[in-house]
């Protein structure tokens, strides 16, 4: 209750509310744009907060990370790119739902799922910070190689209907996991020479490559017609029956995301694919999935925006940053002379009070900004093809260009496009290949060092309480998958339209 | 879309502007400084401290660039191809070091040319408060009787390199566990998983000061003001100094006049009373290295190093 009584008094300081705004506003632009992924949003916005007072320069830093959290859903709907790797499980239901002429819906769940997520995220943190600091301490290398484990479980569902393709899939993004530096020896593998290499391959690039780069050549491959559906120009929130069936899916995205939001190193990214996962297992509607289902889009988005708030548990409590875009944040604070961890609520309390009022602030006008944005966005995809093709080229190429800066990583992205249209034409899921990347370092780093710490002796992954019940989860989801699979096989029954 | 943030770069940028002093006999107008860390990371936050006190001692703006990409072998690239008037600095770390010889990127670090050095950041061993270690000795002979388990940062690293060091002064079984960090670290600390760390003190203040933590020893070579209590690796009956070094290095051939002047200006602005409160603040500690010595330093300091890394089997 105090804490809630010490944020209101933070509600109607202008500097705060000032902040806030910009920063979500910021936020939705740069995750929109494909390749400024939020922690690069973040990071243009730094040098200005040197001259702020400490808590508008936090909350600024902080709004602008929901901000992009939620901007990112944007393009994986309109445009077939997600604008965060936190946004890639939002792609195959949004832009399902984008070709069947219903984006403005699809945009609507977004934007109020996002909202839920950041909401629920907030009351978390100002509630549990506590305890739920206490769940990421009890987190040994062990875990978290079971947690990725179980996160690579949802290679399994998102194979669609071949699963031998979805394992190549997957093995071939975590074999480009393995470019760049070891995660134990510190030594480099697989750069074959270049320099450009040694920090191996963000998986942004990879992403956009698969994703966009590979959706223009297919358009360009296709001949005459323009087969674009008029998109119904503007957002369209869900209707009351809509509202109440993606609630189950919104609560699924919630807990998820609180969970891994306090993980440091877990991330938004992993998130969402889980949330997509559990969301399409309990569904009613679990056919739909894949094919335009509004739940798609709830689950992913609610769980990557709840990251968003929860990320600052391991923040604040211990001064450890979980993510790229949570270092930043760390960045604000030391900049301004304020050290995050166990002293940070006696020693700057006002300041912590303030980023909570300012994340409010910063949710409300999410949403508000959003509404007013989207308009622009859908008439700006409502372009004729070639023109729009045109614009995603040059925004992909200039976004992928301004990571480091390097044209090598143009060809990484363009090679990656090549890829993907391959993997299209030969009905290989990405999504698989995604994951892979995204999980692929997590896994290794953490089973080695496991092993390090035992001696190579694998009993120390069974002796950790929480490494062997993820573990057991993870086994559960491959054989249930793979059960369904060969039951699916056996008796295949009939398609029949499922009762609503 | 709103023009708001575009109004927030606009004025931050005027008052940035503002506070930049005019030159006076420095060959060049500005100055700039890169580092491979990325915003709000050790570097970039050292430089940007940095560069907000220095321009009125060195005479000339001062600005901040990030090269990230490669773990400097980016910047070092850059450096390397970059005129040597005086224009253009890197921020040099052991990182850089360590980049040249695991990575052997193009250009490495000798083909840079320390220029001065300012900190030396104190390496310290902690442990978890609640845990039965009182001393460094206890850990030892934990080591010594079982096996124990110690943590460093990241696998390329001084840290790391101390850990190795420390456990063949001990001769005992001890895993060395590298981590992506300082904070999943320090979390393996806290959790019982490892018995001891090494890191900056500035890393791990928050934690020292809430009780979390307790300190063992230090690896620096006498004992820190901060804290006089505690013993030094060597006093411990091991003979291991680290020395994490932060300086800067520019291209190969800096003129004279240049030299001098950065070797004025950094002993000035050490002792700038702002400057130090900022840094003392910070944990960091001053020290001025003149150029000359700096490049028999940082020459050693890698021969060290590469010796290191064959010894233990990281690089050929």
């Amino acid at each position: 209750m105090e804490t809630i009584a010490l944020t209101a008094s933070y509600l109607f300081d202008w500097h705060i509310l000032l902040a806030a705004l910009a920063g979500v506003t910021w936020g939705i632009m740069g995750g929109a744009l494909p390749g400024i992924s939020p922690s690069i949003t973040m990071a243009l916005l730094l040098p200005f907060t040197y001259t702020m007072d400490p808590t508008g320069a936090i909350v600024l830093l902080a709004s602008t990370y929901i901000g992009a959290e939620y901007g990112g859903s944007v393009p994986a709907i309109l445009i077939r790119t997600p604008g965060t790797n936190a946004a890639a499980a939002t792609v195959i239901d949004g832009y399902e739902m984008n070709k069947q002429g219903k984006a403005g819906l699809a945009l609507g769940i977004s934007l109020i799922s996002g909202f839920y997520g950041s909401m629920f995220g907030l009351a978390m943190l100002m509630a549990l910070s506590g305890p739920l600091a206490l769940v990421a301490l009890n987190f040994t290398p062990m875990a978290y190689f079971a947690l990725g484990i179980l996160g690579l479980s949802v290679i399994a569902t998102l194979s669609g209907e071949n699963l031998i393709k979805g394992f190549i899939a997957a093995i071939l993004g975590l074999m480009i996991a393995t470019i760049g530096s070891d995660p134990v020896t510190g030594g480099t593998r697989f750069t074959f020479g270049s320099s450009e290499l040694l920090g191996g391959i963000e998986p942004v690039m990879i992403m956009v490559g698969l994703f966009a780069m590979s959706e223009l050549l297919i358009q360009a491959s296709k001949r005459g017609a323009d087969e674009r559906v008029t998109s119904r120009p503007r957002i369209q929130f869900p209707d009351w029956k809509l509202t109440k069936r993606l609630f189950p899916a919104q609560m699924i995205g919630n807990g998820i995301g609180t969970f891994e939001g306090v993980m440091p190193g877990a991330g938004g990214t992993i998130a969402s694919f889980m949330a997509y996962n559990e969301a399409r297992r309990w569904s009613k509607h679990p056919e739909e999935f894949g094919k335009g289902s509004p739940e798609g889009i709830a689950a992913p988005e609610t769980a990557n925006n709840t990251v968003a708030e929860t990320a600052l548990v391991p923040l604040l409590s211990f001064g450890i940053p979980g993510s790229n875009s949570t270092a930043i944040l760390l960045g604000g604070f030391l900049i301004h002379g304020i050290v995050p961890g166990p002293m940070l609520f006696e020693r700057s309390g006002e300041v912590v009070y303030g980023l909570y009022a300012g994340l409010f602030a910063a949710i409300i006008g999410m949403v508000i900004m959003g509404f007013l944005m989207l308009p622009v966005c859908i008439w700006l995809v409502n372009r004729p093809r070639p023109y729009l093709n045109a614009f995603i080229l040059a925004l992909i190429l200039s976004g992928i260009y301004s990571i480091h800066n390097e044209t090598f990583d143009l060809g990484i992205m363009l090679a990656a496009g090549v890829l993907g249209f391959f993997m299209r034409m030969l009905r290989f899921p990405f999504l698989p290949t995604v994951l892979g990347l995204v999980l692929g370092y997590l896994v290794e780093s953490n089973f080695r060092r496991s092993l390090v710490l035992s001696g190579d002796d694998f009993m120390i992954f069974i002796d950790d309480r929480i490494s062997l019940s993820l573990l057991l989860l993870a086994f559960l989801f491959i054989a249930g998958s793979i059960g369904k699979h060969v039951y699916d096989a056996f008796f295949r029954k009939p398609k029949t339209v499922s009762e609503s | 879309m709103t023009r708001l943030p575009l109004y927030a770069a606009a004025s931050a940028a005027f008052i940035l502007s503002g506070a930049a002093v005019q030159a006076q006999e420095y060959p060049v107008d500005t100055v700039t400084l890169i580092t491979h860390s990325s915003p709000g990371g050790g570097s970039d936050v050292f430089l940007r401290e940095l560069s907000r006190y220095l321009a009125p001692y060195l005479g000339a703006n001062v600005i901040v660039e990030n090269v990230s990409g490669g773990s400097g072998a980016s910047a070092m690239a850059r450096l390397a191809q970059a005129p040597a008037d005086g224009s253009i600095f890197y921020a040099t770390t052991p990182t850089f070091i360590y980049t040249s010889l695991l990575s052997d990127p193009e250009y490495k670090y000798t083909d840079l040319e320390p220029l001065v050095n300012f900190f030396i950041d104190p390496e310290v061993i902690y442990t978890a408060a609640d845990s039965e270690f009182e001393t460094l000795e206890d850990v030892i002979q934990y080591a010594r009787d079982g096996r124990g388990q110690w943590g460093a940062a990241n696998p390329a690293s001084l840290e790391r390199q101390a850990l190795e060091q420390l456990k063949a002064a001990a001769d005992v079984n001890a895993a060395v566990v590298t981590h992506e960090g300082g904070g999943d670290l320090m979390i393996n600390v806290l959790n019982g998983t490892l018995q001891i760390g090494v890191g900056e003190v500035q890393e791990i203040q928050s934690q020292l000061e809430a009780g979390e933590l307790r300190l063992l020893a230090t690896f620096s070579e006498e004992r820190l003001d901060a804290f006089p209590d505690l013993p030094t690796v060597a006093e411990s009956g091991y003979d291991v100094v680290v020395r994490k070094f932060r300086g800067l290095a520019g291209p190969k051939g800096l003129p004279e006049d240049v030299i001098t002047a950065w070797e004025a200006a950094t002993q000035a602005v050490l002792e700038d009373e702002e400057y130090k409160a900022a840094y003392e603040a910070g944990n960091l500690r001053a020290e001025f290295i003149p150029h000359d010595e700096y490049n028999a330093f940082i020459e050693q300091f890698g021969t060290e190093t590469s010796t290191f890394l064959k010894e233990t089997g990281v690089i050929e």
